[in-house]
């Protein structure tokens, strides 16, 4: 049954109308289809936005393929987010939108008056688990997925999270992840972006981090053919911190930009970021990243680190770093860059013991992420991560 | 097939400027071969370019052992062939743990062209056997095993795990690069052992040690020793040189191969 399936450039309020949705998420909707409808285009100072463009651009009929790769840890709620609107409708209407606003850029926008299902994740108070909870989202062929995924820690809870986007589906991908941690909260959270080489990929990630709660956070961006991530971590709390890691691969004309956020709010807050990318054939791999430290932020303590790697002479990498501080009382502020090729005394170190070039430009490589792959939590994950990214260079 | 390591006539330029100018050099199996020098006299330069590395460019000679030219070859081959430099500033490697790369290093070794390196590499539990004794008998902590390459160790930490790596691969031919530089006493003599057990276990080994001070050849003793000057050999003989170095200091060769005006 071929039902005609509504234009993104055209979206009208019944176009983004749910079966059976409650009255406040209508509304919420529709609160985001205004938001798009008003909303300029974003100004990408290096995402090709045309890959992006609304015009070939549909609603799809198929919401997505959601499945979990490990048993749920005991006590901890994961459902669908579409029966969650349902079951958990205080928590929706607290969190929803809590960490990407419904107009905070044209695409989040889109997402709101859009989304169809995604992953509803809720840790109750002081629930502490260690088994980690492996959430995967795919999309079929031909279709738009728009994924919406909130993930709610609340006082004292502790989870491990692997958040993953795989499959070659599409080719247009929008997915909102926002992550609330309540006062000492600690999430260890592993976002992965493997989707196969044909899809265009925007990401928002949110985090919102509570007093003295913790997120340590890795992220592995090696999918896609284009993709923008723009990835925010908010340390509203007193106290609150985040360790910060990303392994970017761009290799055969992929266009992969990722533009952390890290926000200093609260007091005592400490930050550390840790950025690396490997870029190989006609890849180009952007970090666009912004650390602000507010007025109210004292002592204030945030490291940024980025690396990249160029295997080959086209190859391109940008590094666009910013920081605006607008308190007097820092305590730490710094900041690492460096780009360039293999470094040639590692390689002739490596050779003058009998291994090959290639192999040393292989673990060379490796070596340079392997703090943030050994940070993936599931073992048997962590070693198809690294496989895949092995074959790639 | 010798097992001399052969200089012949070695010229090699950093950028434009020529730092080795005609170097000849045998080094015979079985022997220990002391290159001394000032500062600035090419003796890093030679030790570098005989293992190829890429900052320096031959521009004349030949480099033979076992058999072959050993300067047409690449770096890991030279290795696989048995030469190994121990380094002066050894580099580090983060994210590669000590273990994989000795592993890495020992399975290079083995690897036959052509032949699938899952039939070649040697068995976990005999390298584990292998490393841990190694590392017991240079004094070096289990727990390096784990840590990345030189990635925050001492220099004298550093040096225990070039010799460590000496004694895993089995060279016939070293070459000890300053060796001495940054080690005190204790360190010293650990380190000395350990290429003093590796030439007893192999008699036909080889080994040129490439140093500024007659202190490392107190415990690494030499049968021959060259004085190396402005990038040539000026000087060879026995073991009584190096004292008589350590005693007149280098002028008075000097002045011998380059007169009074120079």
């Amino acid at each position: 049954m071929a039902t005609k399936l509504p234009a993104i450039a055209s979206l009208s309020a019944a176009d983004v109308l749910v079966a059976n949705e409650p009255a406040w998420l209508q509304t919420w909707r529709q609160a985001g289809l205004a938001a798009f409808n008003t909303l300029e285009m974003p100004y990408w100072r290096r995402t090709d936005l045309t890959a992006f463009g609304f015009a070939d651009m549909q609603l799809s009929a198929d919401s997505g393929t959601f499945r979990i790769g490990a048993d749920a840890p005991p006590g901890v709620v994961v459902m669908p987010m579409h029966l969650a609107v349902h079951e958990h409708v205080t928590l929706m209407q607290a969190n929803l939108g809590a960490a990407v606003a419904v107009n905070v850029s044209k695409y989040a926008a889109l997402n709101a008056a859009t989304w169809r299902d995604g992953w509803f994740v809720y840790v109750p108070k002081n629930l502490e688990t260690t088994l980690p909870l492996h959430l995967i989202q795919g999309f079929g062929a031909g279709n738009t997925l728009m994924s919406r995924n909130l993930v709610v820690l609340e006082r004292g809870a502790r989870l491990t999270l692997v958040e993953q986007l795989m499959g070659n589906g599409g080719p247009y991908s929008n997915v909102v992840t926002e992550l609330i941690l309540g006062d000492g909260a600690t999430l260890k959270y592993t976002g992965m972006q493997t989707w196969g080489s044909a899809v265009h990929h925007v990401g928002h990630v949110v985090a919102k981090v509570g007093n003295d709660a913790t997120i340590e956070w890795s992220a592995i961006n090696t999918g896609a053919l284009h993709a923008h991530i723009e990835a925010e971590t908010n340390l509203i709390g007193n106290g609150s911190r985040v360790d910060w890691m990303a392994a970017t691969v761009a290799s055969d004309g992929q266009r992969l930009l990722t533009a952390p956020w890290l926000r200093h709010v609260g007091r005592s807050t400490e930050a550390h970021m840790d950025f690396k990318t490997v870029v190989k054939g006609s890849g180009y791999a952007t970090f666009d990243g912004m650390i602000k430290i507010e007025g109210g932020s004292t002592d204030t303590i945030t490291r940024l680190e980025e690396h990249a790697l160029h295997l080959s002479p086209q190859a391109r990498s940008d590094s666009i770093p910013g920081l605006k501080i607008d308190t007097n009382n820092v305590q730490k502020a710094g900041h690492a860059s460096t780009s360039g090729e293999v470094d040639d005394e590692q390689l002739f170190y490596m050779q003058a013991r009998g291994i090959s070039k290639s192999e040393a430009v292989h673990m060379i490589v490796m070596g340079f992420f392997e703090p943030v792959l050994d940070r993936i939590p599931l073992e048997s994950l962590r070693e198809q991560v690294t496989a895949a990214i092995a074959a790639r260079i | 097939m010798s097992s001399e390591l052969v200089i012949k006539n070695l010229h090699a330029n950093i950028g434009d400027k020529e730092i080795l100018k005609g170097v000849n050099l045998t080094v015979k199996p079985g022997t220990i071969h002391a290159i001394m020098g000032p500062n600035g006299s090419g003796k890093s330069t030679l030790s570098n370019t005989i293992m190829g590395h890429p900052s320096y460019t031959v521009t004349a000679g030949e480099v033979w052992y076992k058999g072959q030219n050993i300067l047409e070859l690449e770096v890991d081959q030279r290795a696989k062939l048995g030469m190994f430099l121990a380094f002066q500033y050894p580099v580090s490697i983060p994210g590669v743990t000590v273990a994989n790369f000795m592993r890495a290093a020992v399975n290079g070794h083995r690897a036959v062209e052509g032949k699938d390196t899952r039939e070649t590499q040697i068995p976990m539990p005999q390298f584990r056997k292998e490393i841990r004794e190694k590392m017991a008998a240079l004094g070096v902590d289990e727990a390096f095993a784990r840590r990345y390459l030189n990635d925050g160790f001492s220099g004298g930490e550093k040096k225990r795990i070039e010799i460590l790596q000496m004694s895993m691969l089995k060279p016939s031919m070293a070459i000890m690069d300053e060796t001495d530089s940054g080690l005190d006493i204790d360190a010293l003599k650990v380190v000395s052992q350990g290429v003093n057990v590796l030439v007893q276990a192999n008699s036909e080994m080889g080994v040129l040690v490439i140093t500024h001070y007659q202190r490392l050849l107190n415990y690494i003793k030499p049968h021959v020793v060259s004085v190396m000057m402005e990038g040539r050999i000026v000087r060879e003989g026995g073991p009584e040189l190096a004292l008589e170095l350590e005693e007149r200091g280098y002028d008075f060769i000097r002045e011998e191969v380059f007169g009074n005006g120079n």
